[in-house]
């Protein structure tokens, strides 16, 4: 089958391709061709000045990670003929949120930079013996381990999109990696690092990490291991915290989201207070939300029980790490 | 007609309770006029909006069990009218379906509230009802005003399509329920590349900055494409886009004007009803001025 390689072009050292622009080439491309197969023969055949970065062809080196008809993907895992047949068309484009350095080679070094500032290793707590893992310890971590480094969960990141500073989710599902070991020492002082602005807590949860990443690393779940494990920790002087301690306590008492006291709580007096003009605008249009004093669910009585249940439970998870630890 | 008769358990989810009301009085209306029976679920606790994961996952998947074990005594599977309770519901489901020993262990806690979840409960939102089980030649058949006046920027979201291991109705990176769905109204589905993207809403109160400016790329980037409206099956993108665009606007200094439908309102219109039932109102960007 021939089809119409469309290609995202640009080199900046040369005058004429300084501009990105788009560059076709046909290629016949046999059932079960990949992606990368399909660029190395139009580099090999039609045109060397091609750039791509490529090394292992088996999805375990992460190099060549590129968007392919604007979603990212590797180029070796992917085969052309059903992405072509699905899309309409052939566009093979550098990963989005990140800069292109030549052709469909970007700048990852502001990759690395957020992977550096998680410290992704482990430091043992000073005078303590870390607890033997167990087999259900690397499963909490097992599928953080998985990541390759090849940049698709954060070329899909809305957040990272708007805001380049965002941590976003490589860096993130690594920290989980080290976080939810057993044997990190410092799991609350990094929790009280990744905490601060631009840190876990400006996800917004649009789940493309976890869609597009080729491993099954599913950055979103470590991101809700982190926070959740922050929550535990008792780190909650942030506005995404309290947002989750809002919910807790809004389902317990009402069964129900209260939208009216899930703004207060998370922004606090103060900035509540800046939302009056805004507030009144919506009330205009009957929009401003109650608080729920009288509106609950029926059988509120079981909610309460399953919150007594689960905290129970969790406690004693807790409890059973700790002597675990301690007895090491 | 109908040939089966169409019923679910009814989960308008807390936003369209209090916030967004009228997703939640006009689906009612919509149904009735289809034939689609709701069942009311006076007992169903929020699903946590995706805020509980964060805190406690196994306090999650036993909340959202609740939610499942009443639809099960009800003998329906659910509905709902937002794409965040459905992707929630539908994450936990999947978890509790795929792994026989999460689910005994979170029927234990459940059991301590003389509850059990079995497993047999589908979660599906108003949009996959009308595009599948209803299916669009139906829908098309109810039509008295054919919407020749919208040109809609359908604005999936994110939780009708992702996590897709969890969802499996529509294709995340092609999606097509919403677009045929305006079409079969009579209208024009505008096509633009914010369509499978997010609105922000889970950051409004985190990082107002983020949310504030992703509303405002996603409303230009439809405008751009010629779009006179927006379509949302969820009433959180309903939120950001219309009550939440006054302050996108201001955030990036730029006049957007943008009506914003719920799904709902579009198929009602469609159907002839009028733009008071349909709670047109209580929109901030008023729609009025494309109407016809």
């Amino acid at each position: 089958m021939k089809i119409k390689f469309k290609i995202r072009r640009y080199n900046p050292v040369d005058t004429e391709a300084s501009e990105p622009y788009i560059q076709a080439y046909m290629c016949e491309v046999p059932e079960g061709m990949t992606v990368l197969e399909a660029l190395l023969k139009i580099a090999d055949e039609q045109d060397p000045t091609l750039s791509f970065r490529k090394s292992c062809r088996s999805a375990i080196c992460g190099s060549c990670a590129v968007s392919i008809n604007g979603f990212s993907k590797l180029a070796c895992n992917t085969q052309v003929i059903p992405e072509f047949k699905k899309a309409g068309e052939m566009l093979i484009e550098p990963l989005a949120n990140h800069t292109p350095l030549k052709d469909l080679i970007v700048d990852f070094v502001p990759f690395w930079r957020k992977m550096e500032k998680v410290s992704p290793y482990l430091t043992p707590a000073e005078g303590e013996s870390a607890p033997a893992v167990t087999p259900e310890d690397e499963e909490r971590v097992d599928r953080s381990q998985r990541c390759i480094m090849c940049g698709c969960c954060n070329a899909e990141c809305n957040s990272l999109a708007i805001d380049e500073n965002f941590i976003a989710p490589a860096a993130l599902a690594k920290a989980w990696r080290i976080v939810g070991d057993v044997r990190e020492g410092n799991a609350r002082r990094r929790l009280h690092r990744l905490s601060e602005e631009h840190g876990m807590w400006d996800c917004v949860r649009c789940v493309h990490c976890t869609q597009y990443c080729p491993k099954d690393v599913a950055p979103l779940k470590a991101i809700e291991e982190l926070r959740s494990s922050a929550m535990k920790e008792g780190i909650t002087d942030n506005p995404g915290a309290k947002h989750v301690e809002a919910m807790r306590d809004s389902v317990e008492r009402f069964g129900r989201l209260d939208e009216a006291a899930m703004t207060f709580k998370t922004l606090g007096f103060l900035r509540s207070l800046g939302m009056i003009p805004f507030g009144l605008r919506m009330e205009k249009h009957g929009k401003l939300p109650r608080p729920h004093i009288f509106a609950q669910i029926e059988e509120l009585d079981e909610v309460k029980k399953i919150y007594e249940e689960s905290e129970r439970r969790a406690k004693e998870e807790k409890r059973e790490l700790a002597s675990r630890k301690k007895g090491w | 007609m109908v040939e089966v008769e169409l019923r679910y358990a009814y989960y308008p989810g807390c936003a369209s309770q209090e916030m967004t009301k009228e997703a939640n009085e006009t689906t009612r209306l919509v149904c009735q006029r289809l034939g689609i029976a709701l069942h009311d679920m006076p007992k169903a606790n929020c699903c946590g909006a995706g805020l509980l994961t964060d805190y406690d996952y196994q306090l999650y998947l036993a909340l959202n069990a609740r939610i499942f074990a009443e639809a099960e005594a009800m003998e329906m599977d659910i509905m709902t009218i937002c794409s965040t309770c459905l992707m929630v519901m539908s994450t936990a489901n999947r978890d509790l379906k795929a792994d026989p020993k999460l689910l005994e262990k979170t029927n234990e806690i459940l059991s301590t509230a003389g509850l059990r979840y079995n497993g047999t409960i589908n979660v599906k939102q108003l949009l996959w009802v009308l595009a599948g089980d209803y299916g669009l030649d139906n829908l098309k058949k109810k039509v008295v005003k054919p919407l020749n006046w919208i040109k809609a920027a359908p604005f999936y979201g994110c939780h009708s399509l992702r996590p897709s291991d969890a969802l499996g109705f529509d294709d995340p990176e092609k999606p097509w329920s919403l677009d045929a769905v305006i079409a079969a109204l009579g209208g024009e589905a505008v096509q633009y590349k914010g369509k499978t993207k997010c609105c922000g809403f889970q950051v409004d109160l985190v990082a107002p900055e983020t949310a504030e400016k992703m509303t405002a790329v996603r409303l230009l980037d439809g405008k751009e494409k010629g779009a006179n409206a927006f379509v949302t099956p969820c009433p959180f993108c309903h939120i950001n886009l219309d009550n939440y665009q006054g302050l996108a606007e201001k955030r990036v200094s730029q006049k957007i004007s943008m009506p914003v439908f719920h799904l709902s309102q579009l198929v009602g219109l469609a159907l002839g009803l009028t733009a008071e039932e349909m709670g047109l109102s209580r929109h901030l960007v008023s729609p009025e001025k494309i109407l016809k």
